[in-house]
């Protein structure tokens, strides 16, 4: 990391940081317009049946009620985030002639107020036919089992499946001293983002629609929304305020945005709907629960010889991104260490459960809580110390994951080293007293996707940068701050880059009415990189530009490097000879007959494999003390060493690791949807757990250098890669406090008391 | 049922308002007075977004009936610094400490650590944690929303 | 979710907000710090026609003790308020912890001990220090008044002896004895922050010889309603309080508890925490008698 950085590598505080302190940043359910209606919908109440027959006529008889809508009044347009295989997309807004889960969309009402509309949703008479429903794979995939979906060319529940085989696997089992095989259960879990979804749509008079939406991915809103609705794409713009949390949660068209445009669009005023806290819990997407079975072969010097690794997610009732889940963790399943032989099977089951989505890490955090926990049991089968082995198969810059990708910046070996230093591993492992225990987990993760599954005409992530001549910028992106802090970032970046004071750099971001086109938006870690390299990109024309002035009027020799620095363009070797930013480029502009000073370029991975253009890596120990009368487990401590490139902006990743230990925590020890015949039964904040501050543990933690050839002054992924590590570390650490081995999450107290044999039953 | 006029006193400013008995304190100061700062997380007391001074004391508003806050002192996050520009000691800490991120739970936080600090102006990090039991973070993980309010203690240490 | 529709009434005497509520019957509600009743109402959707809050009623706020007469709580004493008073904290102790130990911050200065127990959830955290400090409650009607012992109360989840247009006043507790000590234990499977899945407190009163004169040991959110182990009084009282007798007495608990499973724990878990956590607050309450 270069030491002459201005703004790369500062721990600036987030510039959006006064407006949200103050109370003064918006978010969508904070908007209003005149003459607004208020929204709200019906959801199934039952988790499979045919509708027979909806009868809305005492709702919309109900004073104050403007318009009721059924799935039969719409376009009936099937969407979903996989446009790349249209066969995945089995979405409509609203349920057409079916519903399959508690809390499937059926009818709509747009109303005065939230009483009245809230009223009219309870007049309105739906009469299903029931039909037999499955809650889990087993069930789903026994024999004669109904099909959730019985519409299109399934035979069976399984909606898609993945394969991965490279290597000779069955000669690497039969050469092996040692092979494991496990299997672990993981529960589905919320994002728990504390802003619940809201949107506000309104209707031109050419029927045009904004839709201001609590989303992370404003373009894919744009797209899907426009195709539901049977507009062109640019009749649709959608505009994303201040958004209070995603993690994966915001990232597809939701039936509410599509019912606030459709019935802004039949009332000709503007709609806004705002769920409810339990509408989140319990029919919102959750991380997807899995079966994982992982059967893995060592020689007796620790060398890993091959794996195979089969899961089978329960989708739920539709797609959503399930597709993509099924896809990396095949992928995961294989990273982090050298894997001569891997065969990967990846099932994605429908169900009648509410739809699993995207959350943070994404296949990962199941993915590895099997692999990980799959090494510690195989370095104490082994007599291996778990870190030793670990660095004895570690991934090193350069190895190739066979068809997938190859390596390119690499720290983990060194996270390995620095966290046991940290943590006095050595000193530790195995030789505390019982009821304390440590433990290790490790993670790796991408720096946004190279798969193109939303099937996109344009570049992955889009710039555009207008320079004035009172010396500002105007930075214009699609991409999306949804509290990560990428708002500050790609500022940090660009005044890094042109050397303009970052409080003179405007921006303008989230909106594909005034973005340039586009932004595949907040996911997979994909932002700094991507639109950080986009800022680059755009910038450089400018750049030259205005080099070219000062050449021109300082009459430099050619071979003159030009500097920009400190709101100044100059020549490198005489900094006398320059101007400011602003006077340059009011000379470009009269040299350019009056045109505006304007960059735009985007940043599309090309020739990166399949999976992303970089991998970040981490190691993770827990420390925990156990009450082993009564199996409460109390994280005492975490510490970190991890690998994420330049590190742009060290206080946010810090955020961001403190943010993923919070929910790694609650993984592994108190978050679980708990779930009954389909419905969910912790669909309150007071029954679903999330941890408090109470409940935190310190945290310290480190970053590798490294240096990332593909990212934004060599930066790459921090952040969601580290909500996989610490239920793994957390469950080594309570193994080693108390013998127990947690096979499936959350590591509840009863579990673990029983684990020791304390719990009568 | 029929709605009934009171006067809430908000951030030092009298609003007679018309309300219905079923509204919440958070529903009026958000629908009818345009004080969105108040976020809503749950309304069921769990998440703290909504959280407001009445009388001094941290409560949440999606549990207060607006006809029972009439009366009596209301402080919101807009009132926190009433001169202009200026930022509260416990804003600027939340700013400059990272304690920030997608900012919902700022609100309601940076009003429970108010009543805090007003009560035990130089708190220990445990108690610091303690007096956010009724705050929700999805995003920081709540590290340096402590350090930040453990900042603010100190200098009223010294 | 908004809250359904309802009125609001607001008397300015206890007998004015009695009269109410016996006019209205099972139409009407009293409305303390409101954090149960209005919570019940947005899960629900179904209100009662009139909410009538206390809180114009004078002097239902105090909290007062003396050494004579032991304390009183009124029905509109916050949590916050009961967990941070000096007195309590020094002669109830229990009563302090498990004030301080009712949900949030927030909800503590909102709602009230009285609420806690006319809402009569089994895991109530003050209906046990209250039942092992030998409670009473003064139910207040227009014809009078009765008092009543808090284990006669309780008659189900959710359901108390409140009769239509009587209110809980006031909560009485006897003055503390010489070296009497309390302590009160909860547990979560998830959270510091969480409804207890199991919480016990225990009293015992020491005499110089260190002979226990009197114990109390009550559980909660292990029955239908808060329980008092009379058993374990039984065994405790005349005897040192050795390990041996904790153990028993603990066990006792464990057999007296008739948990059920929920989202929060199953019945097997609180059945086996509980004497953990009695066998807990029998040690801690000896050691605050001893050090008094």
């Amino acid at each position: 990391m270069s030491q002459n950085h201005r703004y790369v590598g500062r721990s600036l505080p987030r510039l959006d940081g006064p407006a949200k302190v103050t109370g003064r940043a918006r978010y969508a359910g904070d908007l209003s317009l005149p003459g607004m209606l208020h929204g709200k919908l019906l959801r199934s109440p039952v988790p499979h049946a045919r509708i027979v027959n909806i009868d809305v006529s005492r709702a919309a008889a109900l004073p104050g009620v403007k318009a009721v809508i059924t799935g039969r009044d719409t376009p009936g347009i099937k969407y979903g985030n996989w446009r790349l295989m249209p066969e995945t997309q089995d979405e409509t807004p609203l349920a057409i002639d079916k519903v399959r889960f508690i809390g499937d969309e059926v009818a709509a009402v747009a109303a005065l107020d939230l009483d009245t509309a809230e009223e009219a949703v309870r007049l309105i008479r739906v009469e299903y036919e029931e039909l037999p429903a499955v809650f889990d794979v087993a069930a789903a995939l026994a024999d004669g089992a109904p099909l959730v979906h019985d519409e299109g060319k399934l035979t069976s529940n399984v909606s898609l499946d993945r394969k991965i085989d490279y290597g000779d696997l069955d000669a690497a089992f039969a050469a092996a001293d040692y092979v494991r095989e496990d299997r672990f259960t993981l529960p589905p879990v919320s994002h728990a983002y504390l802003e619940p979804c809201a949107c506000l749509a309104e209707a031109d008079l050419e029927g045009r629609i904004t839709i201001w939406t609590s989303t992370q991915t404003p373009y894919i809103v744009q797209c899907l929304l426009a195709s539901t609705l049977g507009l062109r794409e640019n009749d649709v713009r959608v505009v994303k305020p201040f958004v209070g949390g995603g993690f994966g949660g915001k990232m597809e068209l939701r039936p509410w945005e599509f019912c606030a445009a459709f019935l802004a669009r039949k009332t000709g005023r503007p709609v806004r709907f705002a769920l409810t806290r339990e509408e989140e819990l319990a029919t919102g997407r959750r991380r997807h629960p899995m079966r994982i079975r992982s059967k893995v072969a060592f020689r007796k010097d620790g060398t890993l010889l091959g794996k195979e690794f089969e899961v089978y997610l329960d989708g739920g009732a539709y797609n959503s991104m399930g597709p993509t889940a099924t896809f990396l963790c095949g992928n995961f399943g294989a990273m982090l260490y050298r894997y001569p032989a891997y065969r990967y099977r990846g099932y994605h089951v429908y169900t009648n459960n509410p739809p699993a989505g995207a959350m943070r890490g994404f296949g990962a955090p199941q993915a590895l809580f099997a692999a990980e926990s799959q090494m510690n049991i195989a370095a104490a089968e082994l007599g291996i110390d778990p870190i030793e082995l670990r660095l004895k198969n570690a991934m090193v810059e350069g190895d190739e994951i066979p068809g997938v990708a190859t390596v390119s910046s690499c720290g983990f070996v060194e996270s390995l080293e620095q966290v046991a230093a940290m943590t006095g591993w050595k000193e530790k492992k195995g030789k505390l007293p019982p009821g304390q225990g440590i433990g290790v987990g490790c993670y790796s993760f991408i720096s946004g996707g190279v798969f193109n599954w939303f099937n996109t005409q344009y570049e992955f992530a889009a710039v555009e940068v207008e320079a004035y001549d009172d010396g500002t910028l105007h930075l214009k992106t699609m991409a999306s701050d949804i509290g990560q802090g990428c708002d500050t970032v790609l500022r940090q970046i660009l005044a890094e880059e042109t050397g303009v004071s970052i409080e003179r750099i405007r921006l303008t971001a989230g909106d594909t009415g005034a973005t340039p086109k586009a932004d595949l938006g907040t996911w997979g870690s994909r932002v700094t990189l991507m639109a950080g390299n986009a800022v680059i990109n755009a910038v450089r024309s400018i750049k030259d530009q205005l080099a070219g002035v000062i050449a021109a009027r300082f009459d430099l020799n050619v071979i003159h490097e030009v500097a920009f620095a400190d709101d100044r363009v100059f020549a490198k070797a005489r900094p006398d000879r320059g101007l400011s930013f602003g006077e340059a480029v009011r000379m470009a502009t009269r040299a350019n007959r009056g045109r505006a000073l304007v960059g735009r370029a985007g940043y599309t991975p090309r020739n990166k494999g399949l999976v992303t253009p970089a991998f970040s890596f981490g190691a993770q120990v827990a420390e925990v003390r156990v009450d082993v009368e009564t199996g409460v487990v109390r994280v005492e401590k975490v510490t970190t060493a991890h690998d994420c490139g330049t590190v742009v902006n060290p206080m946010a990743v810090e955020g961001q690791l403190e943010g993923s230990i919070h929910m790694g925590l609650g993984y592994a020890l108190c978050e679980e949807l708990k779930m009954e015949g389909g419905r969910t039964l912790t669909s309150s904040l007071l029954d679903y757990k999330i941890a408090a501050a109470e409940d935190m543990p310190p945290s310290e933690s480190i970053c590798v250098p490294t240096f990332e050839a593909e990212g934004p002054f060599g930066a790459k992924e921090a952040g969601e890669g580290l909500a996989s590590p610490t239920a793994p570390a957390i469950a080594d650490a309570v193994h080693d406090a108390t013998g127990f081995r947690a096979f499936d999450l959350p590591i509840t107290p009863e579990k673990i008391l029983r684990g020791m044999g304390r719990l009568d039953e | 049922m029929p709605k009934v006029a009171i006067t809430l006193r908000v951030n030092g400013d009298l609003h007679e308002v018309m309300v219905a008995p079923h509204r919440t304190l958070d529903e009026v100061l958000r629908d009818e007075l345009g004080l969105i700062g108040t976020k809503v997380g749950c309304r069921t007391g769990d998440c703290g977004a909504c959280t407001v001074l009445l009388d001094g004391k941290a409560v949440s508003s999606c549990l207060t009936l607006a006809v029972e806050a009439a009366g009596r002192e209301i402080l919101t996050i807009e009132g926190l610094a009433p001169g202009g520009e200026e930022l509260h000691p416990l804003q600027r800490a939340f700013v400059e400490h990272g304690a920030v991120q997608c900012g919902y739970c700022t609100p309601g936080m940076i009003l429970a650590a108010r009543h805090l600090l007003d009560k035990n102006p130089t708190p220990t990090h445990e108690e610091i944690r303690r007096a956010l039991s009724g705050n929700l973070c999805r995003c920081t993980g709540y590290a340096k929303i402590v350090d930040a309010i453990a900042a603010v203690a100190e200098k009223n240490r010294s | 979710m908004a809250l359904p529709r309802f009125e609001y009434l607001s008397p300015g005497t206890l007998d004015e907000a009695c009269a109410l509520l016996a006019e209205h019957g099972a139409d009407a509600r009293p409305m303390a710090g409101g954090t149960d009743l209005l919570l019940r109402m947005g899960r629900t959707g179904r209100a009662p026609s009139f909410v009538v809050g206390l809180r114009r009623v004078p002097g239902l706020a105090d909290v007062r003790f003396d050494r004579e007469h032991g304390l009183s709580i009124g029905a509109l004493a916050s949590l916050a308020t009961v967990a941070a008073h000096p007195d309590v904290i020094r002669h109830y102790p229990a009563l302090a912890q498990a004030a301080a130990a009712t949900a949030t911050v927030q909800i503590r200065n909102m709602g009230t001990v009285a609420g806690n127990l006319c809402n009569a959830s089994p895991s109530a955290d003050t209906a046990p220090p209250l039942l092992a400090h030998g409670a009473e409650v003064l139910l207040h009607r227009r014809e009078g008044e009765r008092r009543l012992s808090l284990s006669r109360f309780f008659r189900g989840p959710g359901r108390n002896a409140l009769e239509p247009g009587e209110l809980l006043r006031e909560i009485h507790l006897p003055p503390p004895g010489e070296r009497t000590g309390s302590d009160y234990q909860r547990i979560s499977q998830r959270s510091q922050v969480d409804i207890a899945a199991a919480s016990v407190a225990a009293r015992v009163a020491l005499d110089e010889e260190g002979i226990c004169r009197s114990a109390r040991l009550a559980l909660g959110a292990v029955a239908p309603t808060p329980l008092l182990v009379d058993e374990a009084a039984a065994l405790l009282e005349g005897r040192p309080i050795t390990d041996e007798q904790v153990a028993a007495a603990a066990a006792l608990a464990v057999r007296a508890a008739r948990p059920i499973s929920d989202v929060r724990a199953s019945a097997a878990w609180r059945k086996k925490v509980i004497g953990v956590l009695a066998a807990r607050a029998l040690r801690a309450a000896v050691e605050k008698a001893l050090a008094q």
